[in-house]
């Protein structure tokens, strides 16, 4: 459905994107994971036909992005990360106009704009001014508004951005449901929850380049390798850490003297927690905490970065 | 195009919507000419549009002709107050101590050749600070000496095909029929000067200048709404969304222009109807013109507008520009003062503002004209409209 062949894109001298490459199959959903400044949005945008990529090519369908433009445009809706409505008309108003651009025939833009107010739930609210409305509905008539000429390919940027955990909840819910109801969608965001919840496959991106992409089994599978057993004790016995090097599952261990605590990557902690306390039972050393860090994308981000996702 | 229409529509309901624009664009621009009109009612003269105008005369015998013209056709001219002096002594008193504006000297016999074409010259006396006023009667008096020389001649041709024995005389001469044909001819010899000195068949009142003056005006505020309205676009990141929409650049540019073009000509339609039906403010007869000049105008204004918002970067720019220059320019173009009691120095100034244009074509319409007079005020709007817009686009598309 869409390919995305190392796109470049920088502005002044500042890269921003540097040479994405990614893939995205009918059906599928797939979330674009990355920190503030990513570069998830100039990826969007170029996908989106607004912004020109330096190098590289996209695809829709087997559409260049260069040639087919519009076509393209046709086949694809954007929710973009801002609120793009039109305050002081009502929600009807902005859907049906938004429609409209998109080539519906007015009665046509009335009873999509019906179905779509029916389905981010605010028919109630279908005649309101958009100015009236709190962050979380606002969010909903910018997704309904990309929703109006039942696009092929959904493209969302960071849709649920400063609203309410109800509005969220609901917004979740209704993108999974379109996904179930055979429309392919791109998620992006900085929420790990969201992504883990609603994608199968995840790219994550992070500095303008794609620091890892697969499955979500995949990155789990790369997470669990990387899990960290952090241990407090009472001293770094060399015997001890030398008898614990020499667990199959264990990979480096790092001592750390400034806060007697010693880092074990591990591949399967369940089964090397009980061994660690045993080994330091018999070399005499107290082990007074013993921290697992679970695996998840958040970790996985953090061990491919050295950095948190929310910086 | 239905994309630029649609684009268009949608901001001409944004902006109908819009409480606060309706009641500067349509409610004050009502309210003022109400209150200009009615206030400066006396000060511009009641009727008359153009000051009035003391005109001493002496003529230095009996010519008939001379006496004709002063009797019969100068008080034809509603702002032309005549008073005839006994010798040219008196009339250069007259003149120096301020009594009178102009004053016209009639030579001995003046019209003695007339009948054979000729008229020998009248000396114009005139006060430096007087131009305006001078090159008014001037234009009479040369417009009156052709009349004069045209019937004399004709009559006499007539005359002598029907009898050869009758000559012309001065009593062959309809008066008032030459007097309106001066009037006439005044408005085309006029020029710029006097465009505005109202000399047409009618003359402007002063709820007319203003009703034309603030329509004008109020106007040009779609400069600055229009190029507002695209900069809002762009910081809450619909001109985004319309983007991403299979919609070409030019044809959203082309959305935004229409929407402004629309919107002003239908505060234009609106303010007309309003002024003509509560007002009773006459716009003159020619319905047709008024329409095109108002739409003319409002072309220009949209096109303005594109290139306000190509070249500013932010939205309270144009709010200095709203109540800055737009005040400035319709101080220039005259909505607050006449044009014509502008300094020349000024004159030259007005006429580089669209606004002058709109406003003389205006007051034109009013005292009656002709297409071909409103030639070069409707080809300067439509010419600045479209290069305004072809700039503004050209500038916005490369962005
Ligand atoms: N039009 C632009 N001009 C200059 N820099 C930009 C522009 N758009 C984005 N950037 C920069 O590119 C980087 C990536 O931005 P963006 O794609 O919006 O990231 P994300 O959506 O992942 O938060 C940021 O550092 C941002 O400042
Ligand atoms: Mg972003």
């Amino acid at each position: 459905m869409l390919q995305v062949e190392n796109v470049l894109k920088s502005y002044d001298k500042n890269e921003v994107v540097r040479g994405i490459t990614f893939g995205v199959h009918k059906g599928e959903s797939f979330g674009l994971l990355g920190p503030n400044g990513a570069g998830k949005s100039t990826t969007i945008g170029m996908i989106s036909g607004i912004i020109t990529p330096d190098k590289g090519e996209i695809k829709v369908d087997g559409l260049s992005i260069k040639k087919n433009a519009l076509d393209i445009k046709r086949k694809i809706g954007v929710v973009p990360q801002e609120i793009a409505l039109y305050p002081t008309l009502s929600a009807k108003d902005n859907l049906m106009f938004w429609g409209k651009m998109y080539g519906l025939t007015r009665n046509e833009a009335i009873k999509r704009a019906n179905e779509v107010l029916e389905y981010v739930g605010l028919s109630e609210r279908a005649k309101e001014k958009i100015e009236t409305f709190s962050g979380g509905m606002k969010r909903r008539v910018n997704i309904g508004a990309s929703l109006m000429h039942k696009p092929e390919l959904l493209i969302m940027d960071e849709p649920t951005v400063g609203i309410d955990p109800q509005s969220r909840n609901h917004i979740l819910e209704t993108v999974k449901e379109l996904n179930k109801n055979g429309m392919t969608i791109i998620y992006t965001s900085h929420y790990m929850e969201e992504v883990e919840f609603l994608c199968n496959r995840i790219g994550i991106i992070d500095k303008g380049k794609m620091i890892a992409l697969g499955t979500k089994k995949d990155l789990f599978q790369r997470l669990a390798e990387g899990t960290v057993i952090k241990v407090g004790v009472n001293k770094l016995d060399e015997l001890f850490l030398n008898k614990v090097k020499e667990i199959d599952e264990v990979g480096k261990v790092i001592p750390r003297p400034e806060d007697l605590t010693i880092e074990i990557f591990v591949t399967n902690h369940q089964k090397v927690v009980g061994e660690i306390i045993t080994l330091a039972v018999q070399a005499n050393v107290n082990v007074h905490s013993l921290e697992v860090n679970e695996p998840n994308l958040e970790s996985l981000f953090l061990s491919l970065t050295g950095r948190s996702l929310r910086d | 195009m239905k994309k630029s229409l649609l684009i268009a529509w949608k901001d001409f309901t944004i902006r109908v919507k819009d409480r606060k624009g309706f009641v500067t664009l349509l409610l004050t621009p009502l309210l003022l000419t109400a209150i200009l009109g009615f206030a400066l009612n006396s000060v511009m003269g009641g009727e008359g549009g153009f000051p009035e105008t003391k005109v001493g005369v002496f003529v230095s015998d009996d010519d008939d002709l001379a006496e004709a013209f002063v009797s019969d056709v100068l008080p034809t001219i509603v702002f032309v107050k005549i008073k005839e002096s006994k010798s040219e002594e008196e009339l250069r008193e007259l003149l120096t101590e301020g009594k009178v504006d102009v004053g016209i000297l009639f030579p001995k016999e003046w019209s003695s050749g007339v009948n054979q074409g000729i008229l020998k010259s009248v000396t114009l006396l005139e006060k430096p600070d007087q131009r305006t006023k001078t090159a008014v009667i001037e234009s009479m008096l040369k417009s009156y000496s052709e009349q004069v020389q045209i019937h004399a001649v004709t009559t006499l041709t007539v005359m002598n095909d029907l009898s050869a024995s009758v000559t012309a005389s001065t009593s062959e001469i309809n008066m008032k029929q030459v007097a309106s044909e001066i009037q006439l001819e005044l408005q085309s010899i006029s020029g710029g000067e006097l465009k505005e000195a109202s000399i047409g068949e009618k003359n402007v009142g002063s709820m007319q200048y203003y009703a034309a003056a603030m329509a004008v005006m109020f106007l040009m505020f779609n400069m600055t709404l229009g190029a507002k309205s695209f900069l809002q676009e762009r910081t809450t990141e619909t001109l985004k969304r319309l983007s991403m929409t299979p919609t070409g650049k030019a044809s959203i540019l082309l959305g935004k222009f229409l929407g402004t073009l629309f919107f002003s000509f239908i505060q234009f339609i609106v303010f007309f109807g309003a002024t003509s039906t509560f007002f009773k403010v006459d716009w003159g007869s020619n319905l047709y013109q008024v329409i095109t000049v108002g739409f003319c105008y409002s072309f220009a204004v949209s096109g303005l507008s594109m290139t306000i918002a190509a070249f500013v970067k932010e939205e309270k720019t144009t709010d200095v520009i709203s109540s800055i220059g737009i005040q400035i320019l319709a101080i220039l173009g005259g909505s607050m003062l006449p044009i014509y009691l502008f300094p020349e120095g000024l004159k030259t100034i007005a006429s580089v503002t669209p606004n002058k244009w709109a406003l003389t074509s205006f007051l034109d319409i009013m005292s009656g004209t002709t297409w071909s007079e409103l030639f070069p005020a409707i080809s300067i709007l439509l010419l600045l409209g479209f290069i305004t817009l072809a700039l503004g686009t050209w500038k916005l598309k490369t962005n």
